[in-house]
């Protein structure tokens, strides 16, 4: 779109992007450097899914196996055959976007919900691999003392550098997803959310874009995996489960369609739940505990009121404020 | 359908019309490649049209609208019309993200297409507007933009009257004489008879499945066979 930039709106992304960098300056509590840490892991596989579920309309219930394939290819790469981290990374993102298109390539081909069963029995299936494939991933004990990311002489050793190096990941995987939404491929994925018969009229190769839109999802949820290993140092199977995928369902959900501000918001308020006493100061134990204990009743309940209520998700309530600009990243 | 062949000219308009099931969509569906053919061949400037994948289509040169509009809902009227240029541009996904400096100025020249176009077909005011947020006959109007955003050489139009308006029955055929002006050939489909005559130069009559007349207006009104096949038939008295 060509539109003169509204200034209200890049007050607000200034902002946030100020607040976001300053954080490690404010404060030197590692416990919520590490949750805000965790946030923004989670927001740069939600850019993907956001850009997978929000624009083009396709629903995975497996990006979980995909965040976990990222942290054991980078973990095992610089543990055991002693590769640099960002080598690590580029594995990750090799292996993670070729098993999203051997996995959309077939699925995708066909109409209906072939996707999401597909994706589904994938997650089921590498959960089983993570368990069993002991040499590689250590099997159900997981992968421990996992090196710290360094980028040559460079190493983000502190809580503070580590939330430094994820959220700038994270900034600019949303800075070019928002480019991409603004532009020809954007519109491409919105047109076949919308009808898939106008926009092959268009000329849109309605599986192609598909296809691609999910490789990109995968291989941002295996970057983001391939940060979290080295992060926390520890990997384990349950991090990569079905409930994280549909945690990551209910994040899109709850973000809305055709937006990439929403899905950040959801993704920042659903990880914040199980962390409550990170961001609530004396927040009770009990209370923590009740919190966790229903966390994923909280995550059920979330899609569902959201799909009642309001269809469009947080998206679509930016969307009241700023009209024209649900876009924004 | 059976063995239906006739020719389009360069900047005519020719309408395609016909009893209720006559075969007028399945000729479209044929002709796009939306559906395909039992046996024969649409040859659009001497290449085969049969067989391709549908989305290739357009890029040939054939653009069309649908009975049932298919317009992107959350999508502005301009941002249909710019999704109608998919085929005649080129940005994909990593040359977007990156915003390379031929991607902008692409992205520039097709928004003031889509300007310029909703403008030729009257829509200038609804630039802004959420599809889903226009009225019924304006929608057609918009299907038709955004069809001629992939500049076709041939315009098919499934049945852009129905469900109008006179008024806006009025609008469209002024809406089809400027495209036609400039060089867009169109071929329609339509029920509407008072539109066909009015804005065709040539009418192919279909009846079950099978061409039972051409020409001009003038002559089809008065061909006997026509006559007889539209008897019993809502339209007769309008013919």
């Amino acid at each position: 779109m060509v539109k003169r930039p509204d200034i209200r709106l890049i007050a607000i992304v200034a902002i946030a992007l100020v607040a976001v960098f300053a954080l490690p300056m404010l404060t030197s509590e590692r416990y919520l450097l590490r949750v805000f840490t965790f946030v923004g892991v989670n927001v740069i596989i939600i850019t993907g899914m956001a850009l997978l579920f929000g624009y083009a309309g396709q629903v995975s219930l497996g990006h979980a196996a995909f965040y976990g394939i990222g942290a054991y290819a980078s973990a095992f790469a610089v543990l055991t055959l002693g590769w640099p981290w960002v080598a690590g990374v580029a594995l990750a993102l090799v292996l993670t976007a070729v098993g999203g298109l051997l996995l959309a390539l077939p699925s995708l081909r066909l109409k209906g919900h072939y996707l999401a069963m597909a994706t589904l029995g994938f997650g089921e299936i590498m959960k089983v691999v993570f368990v069993e494939a002991r040499p590689v991933t250590g099997g159900p004990d997981g992968l421990s003392g996992i090196p710290y990311p360094t980028l040559g002489p460079l190493e983000f050793d502190t809580a503070g550098t580590a939330y430094w190096l994820v959220w700038g990941v994270a900034a600019v995987a949303l800075l070019l997803a928002y480019n991409v939404v603004r532009s020809r491929a954007g519109r491409a994925m919105r047109a076949l959310h919308g009808s898939e018969l106008g926009a092959t009229a268009c000329g849109i190769d309605i599986t192609g874009v598909k296809v691609r839109v999910f490789v990109i999802s995968a291989a941002l949820a295996g970057l983001a995996g391939a940060l979290y290993a080295h992060v926390v140092g520890f990997v384990s199977p349950s991090t990569f489960s079905l409930h994280v995928s549909v945690l990551l369902v209910a994040m899109a959900v709850l973000g809305g369609t055709g937006s990439l501000a929403g899905p950040v918001i959801a993704t920042v308020i659903l990880t914040l739940i199980p962390y409550s006493d990170a961001v609530i100061p004396g927040l009770s134990r009990t209370a923590l505990e009740t919190i966790q204990e229903w966390q994923e009743d909280i995550y059920g309940l979330t899609i569902i009121a959201v799909m009642l209520f309001v269809p469009g998700g947080i998206g679509s309530l930016i969307r009241r404020i700023f009209p024209e600009r649900g876009d924004a990243g | 359908m059976d063995d239906v062949s006739f020719d389009v000219h360069d900047g005519q308009i020719k309408a395609v019309i016909g009893p209720n099931g006559a075969g007028k969509s399945t000729l479209f569906n044929v002709m796009t490649a939306f559906d395909r053919p039992d046996a024969g061949s649409v040859l659009f400037d001497g290449d085969e049209v049969t067989g391709k994948r549908p989305h290739l289509i357009v890029r040939s040169g054939i653009a069309r609208t649908f009975q049932n509009t298919q317009l992107f809902e959350d999508m502005t009227a301009r941002e249909n019309v710019m999704a109608g240029a998919h085929a005649v541009t080129k940005a994909g996904f990593f040359a977007s993200a990156l915003r390379l400096p031929w991607t902008v100025q692409e992205e520039r020249d097709v928004a003031e297409e889509a300007a310029r176009l909703l403008r030729l077909v009257g829509l200038g005011e609804w630039t802004n507007t959420p599809a889903a947020d226009m009225p019924h006959g304006l929608r057609r109007l918009l299907e038709i933009a955004r069809a001629l955003a992939a500049r076709p050489r041939v315009l098919l139009l499934d049945e852009p009257a129905a469900g109008l308006n006179m008024a806006e029955t009025v609008a469209l055929a002024e809406a089809l004489y400027r495209i036609r002006d400039e060089g867009t050939t169109i071929v329609v489909v339509e029920h509407d008879m008072g539109l066909v005559m009015e804005v065709s130069d040539e009418i192919v009559v279909l009846d079950r499945g099978r061409k039972i007349a051409e020409g001009p207006p003038r002559l089809i009104q008065k061909d006997p066979v026509v006559i007889a096949a539209y008897l019993g038939e809502e339209e007769a008295d309008e013919l």
